[in-house]
């Protein structure tokens, strides 16, 4: 039971992570990342080959294998998610529009998939990495049944680790520039701020945050295989995000519990129907779709949306008692805040 | 020498399947200014209307099956745009949103196919037809019966485009819905026919490619989608003969590296030439001036 409990509360604490990391790219900056559980598998399969040993006698296929302790690999792991979104925006982000970029994402997505499931030397292929080690269990002497209450643990002390550095983020100037592009990129350009530039560095912070995520996934799991990020999965982050509220940190929390936590992993639980294996599961991701379009029509920001930022004189003050964020009003309140960004 | 004769026969079959999914893509992309993503799933749906009627109810010949599939796939896109896509696309104007409602609707439809269909592999039940070589290709019948559809298909619409009062009202909207529309143009009329042809082409195409790989399963669409993508963008977004010829180059291109690369691969192709295309030309090769 407490096995189960505590697989959910990982999974609420990784999704979050996640849900940051897209709330960066696409919530505060409009970039439609719809290539997202690409950069999440980039992440993972690197902090996966970094914590592993050489392939060698192990029956897998892999690159690298350096065999590196656990704070170390996850970093490197963002690390690598982060470089496949430099090599991605110095192509894509300066040309195209925001559909042609989904179009062109999606089409990534596919594409990395289908090179990873069929070239076995990079990162074994269909089968995936298996028996990555496990962090920190020789030390504290954890057992296969400890393990994951205390890995839900260290994944709850990460993801408020980058909730800390995400709201930082979202409040200095460069959150007010992320603004200021999604509403309006002509009027950031005649302030003066770089749109190309400004872009890529949330494209970077968002991926970093996808790798870490990812890195988690198969540091919790202990393996990692293709069919844990078919492209349909990114919609789940993007479920995550819509439901919770765009531009709300802590929304985004009430959006995985929601969405990741009730929807997805629970009804795992349930007894499968006699003669249809896999039925509920089918229903269940249908269903995500069903509840973001009805979400979407009826309350399209959020269960807990992003509150409008007022610029005083003082300093930036980050309330307002309804909290109705619609887009005229936060686009004006970006402008307004960009007014006094250094 | 042989091999390259015989992926050329290959590439026309697969640029035939891919003509007919692009130029789908592109006619109701140009009405609607938005990319539908659920667009590989209308493929798998139409296969799998003509899979129920060829093999389990009627038992019809497999073309008979291929034009009443499209069409209930035709009828399905006209119901899905007026109950979810138009409702969307009418009330958020901004923030992407309909994109997002597209990708959400490709996760149900696929959904709703695994569980009604499974994940097994599907056949056809169509006659086996012994290769006959053409000069020097070698194609089946059933390849050829494939290339003349797409063939037909393809001067179906340009006629229609260039001479009927319909085409016209398509092309003037595609330009702009709002002169369009003071011009007297009924644009929900049009809307509706345009999603009508669209999910009618998405059909022919996804049964096609069940034809032409030799089987058909719920995500064939969906691993199919980027290829289309690929087609459209290198010939031009919105431009229906763009995506003609992007097709013709995509699929030619795919089938002849088979022959010199592990087939595996073959499809990865594609997405090589649409990044090469959007280093050297961004909007396509065969952009008007001025429609980026």
């Amino acid at each position: 039971m407490t096995y189960y409990v505590f697989t959910l509360v990982f999974f609420l604490f990784d999704y979050w992570i996640l849900a940051m990391g897209l709330n960066i790219q696409y919530g505060e900056t409009g970039i439609l990342n719809f290539a997202y559980i690409g950069f999440v598998a980039i992440g993972a399969y690197f902090t996966g080959v970094f914590s592993l040993h050489s392939a060698k006698g192990t029956g897998q296929f892999y690159i690298l294998g350096l065999g590196l302790p656990f704070p170390l690999n996850l970093l490197l792991g963002g690390i690598a998610a982060m470089c496949l979104a430099l090599f991605v925006a110095l192509i894509t982000l300066r040309r195209l529009r925001t559909d042609y970029l989904a179009i062109v994402l999606i089409s990534l997505s596919l594409v990395l998939y289908d090179f990873c499931n069929n070239y076995v030397g990079l990162f074994n292929g269909a089968d995936g990495l298996y028996n990555v080690p496990e962090p920190f269990a020789k030390p504290f002497g954890l057992n296969v049944n400890s393990f994951i209450p205390f890995f839900a643990c260290v994944a709850a002390a990460v993801s408020l680790l980058m909730w800390f550095a995400m709201s930082r983020v979202m409040r200095s100037p460069l959150g007010r520039t992320f603004r200021a592009v999604r509403d309006d990129e002509v009027v950031a350009a005649a302030l003066g701020k770089n749109v190309f530039r400004v872009k890529l560095k949330s494209m970077l912070i968002g991926s970093f945050y996808a790798g870490v995520g990812g890195g988690l996934l198969i540091q919790f799991g202990g393996s990692f295989n293709p069919t844990a990020w078919l492209p349909g999965e990114t919609f789940v982050v993007f479920a995550v995000l819509l439901v919770g509220g765009i531009g709300s940190n802590l929304g985004m929390f009430v959006g995985a519990l929601l969405v990741e936590t009730l929807l997805i992993h629970l009804p795992a639980f349930l007894p499968e129907i006699p003669g249809h294996p896999g039925l509920i599961e089918y229903f269940d991701s249908a269903l995500v779709g069903i509840v973001l379009m009805v979400m979407l029509w009826f309350r399209p920001q959020g269960v807990a949306p992003e509150r409008l930022r007022r610029t005083t004189s003082f300093g930036v003050v980050p309330r307002d008692s309804d909290g109705s964020g619609t887009t005229g009003s936060l686009a004006t309140s970006a402008a307004l805040e960009l007014g006094d960004a250094p | 020498m042989q091999l390259f004769w015989l992926s050329l026969g290959f590439g026309f079959v697969t640029a035939s399947v891919l003509a007919i999914a692009a130029v789908g893509l592109s006619l109701q992309f140009g009405i609607t200014n938005y990319v539908n993503f659920a667009y590989g799933d209308f493929m798998a749906l139409g296969g799998f209307f003509a899979y129920v009627l060829n093999n389990e109810v009627f038992h019809l010949n497999i073309w008979i099956a291929l034009v009443l599939g499209a069409l209930a796939m035709g009828v399905l896109a006209v119901i899905i745009n007026r109950l979810i896509l138009g409702p969307f696309a009418r009330r958020f104007t901004s923030g992407h949103y309909v994109l997002i409602v597209t990708f959400g609707l490709s996760l149900i439809l696929l959904n709703l196919e695994y569980s009604i269909w499974g994940a097994q592999v599907r056949f056809f039940n169509m006659p086996i037809s012994q290769a006959k070589s053409i000069g020097p290709l070698l194609l089946t019948k059933n390849q050829l019966i494939v290339m003349a559809i797409a063939v037909v298909l393809m001067i179906a619409v340009h006629t229609m485009l260039k001479v009927t009062r319909l085409g016209k009202c398509m092309r003037a909207m595609s330009d702009n819905t709002t002169l369009a529309m003071t011009s007297g143009i009924d644009t929900n009329r049009i809307t509706t026919i345009t999603w009508f042809l669209s999910g009618s082409l998405a059909g022919v195409a996804g049964t096609v490619l069940g034809i032409s790989e030799g089987n058909l399963t719920p995500a064939s669409g969906e691993l199919f989608l980027f290829v289309i993508f690929a087609a459209v963008i290198v010939g031009g977004v919105g431009s229906i003969y763009g995506a003609m010829a992007g097709a013709v180059l995509i699929g030619l291109a795919t089938e002849i590296s088979a022959a010199f690369i592990n087939p595996s691969y073959k499809l990865d192709i594609a997405f090589v030439i649409l990044i090469l295309a959007l280093l050297t030309r961004p909007s396509g090769l065969f952009s008007r001036p001025g429609t980026t």
